[in-house]
């Protein structure tokens, strides 16, 4: 059976009505079974100022199974890969619910930021340095938000966005490969051509 | 004075609804009057139903939901799933 088209429609759009919600979601490219959902970093962590993009992917079988998500801005974050940008988040996993939606699971991914759990994490280094200096793991944390998630960063990059779109490429597709390629013109090139 | 009225011809209309609270099913957010995505006909076609923790849903979307799931859980209270026994004699089944 296809995806859910209707259901689908109807959430972007709700996300694009709800400005005060703080997430945002678009189409990367033809299929709506390809997102960037993107969300600011809450206030009060190391991750304030910063802006985070995710790479969501929706299967045939969605909302019965729970939307794909990764982090294309490199995160800092213990229940976040350093390396892949994986999440270890419980409603992307067993407890998804079809009454869950994609403005949930992004509120959610910012909550997660708020309040880490070292418990369950997805990378062992970051939840290592969390528990035993959390001084240390917030500096870290505020580190690679200023280098990878900084607003001013995201700016310059909107020329590169740019420069890549003239060459043929989609919006959403050129901003994806600079995000992964850390704002490189010519990584993202080799992504995109190498994709 | 009296009028002698003779009725040619008359049509009858008649509105339904599901009594669900909520207007739209939470799986599929279709509202409850019209179809999920795999059903052709609103109504008898695409039936409503309630569990017992009192949360309704279509019929086609919760027991998609139900058969991919080992544990028999309410997409909304994830309390147990069972279905509330259909209301007899127009009594309200919400």
């Amino acid at each position: 059976m296809p995806i859910d088209l209707g259901r689908v429609q109807k959430e972007i759009r709700d996300i694009d009505r709800d400005k005060a919600s703080g997430v945002t979601i678009e189409v990367q490219g033809n299929s709506v079974q390809k997102l960037i959902g993107c969300l600011k970093g809450p206030r009060d962590t190391p991750f304030d100022g910063g802006i985070f993009y995710v790479n969501i992917e929706l299967d045939d079988q969605y909302p019965f199974v729970p939307p794909k998500m990764r982090f294309i801005t490199k995160v800092w974050h213990p229940n976040i890969s350093s390396a892949n940008g994986a999440i270890c988040l419980d409603i992307l996993k067993d407890q998804w619910s079809p009454a869950l939606t994609l403005k949930t699971a992004l509120l959610s991914l910012q909550a997660l930021l708020s309040s880490p759990q070292p418990d369950d994490p997805q990378d062992a280094v970051v939840a290592r340095q969390y528990m035993g200096s959390l001084a240390e793991y917030e500096a870290t944390a505020r580190q690679w938000t200023q280098t990878y998630a900084h607003a001013q960063q995201v700016v310059g990059l909107e020329a590169k966005v740019q420069q890549i779109v003239e060459m043929g490429f989609g919006r959403e597709q050129a901003l994806a490969a600079l995000k992964r390629a850390n704002g490189d013109e010519n990584g993202a090139m080799e992504i995109l051509l190498g994709a | 004075m009296t009028f002698d009225v003779k009725i040619k011809k008359w049509h009858a209309v008649a509105s339904w609804t599901w009594n669900a609270g909520d207007d739209v099913c939470g799986i599929c957010r279709m509202p409850f009057d019209g179809c999920p995505p795999d059903g052709k006909y609103p109504g008898d076609d695409s039936p409503v139903v309630w569990g017992v923790c009192t949360h309704a849903f279509h019929l086609q979307c919760i027991n998609r939901w139900l058969q991919s799931q080992a544990e028999q859980k309410c997409p909304f209270c994830r309390r147990q799933w069972e279905f509330k026994q259909a209301a007899v004699g127009g009594e309200d089944s919400d």
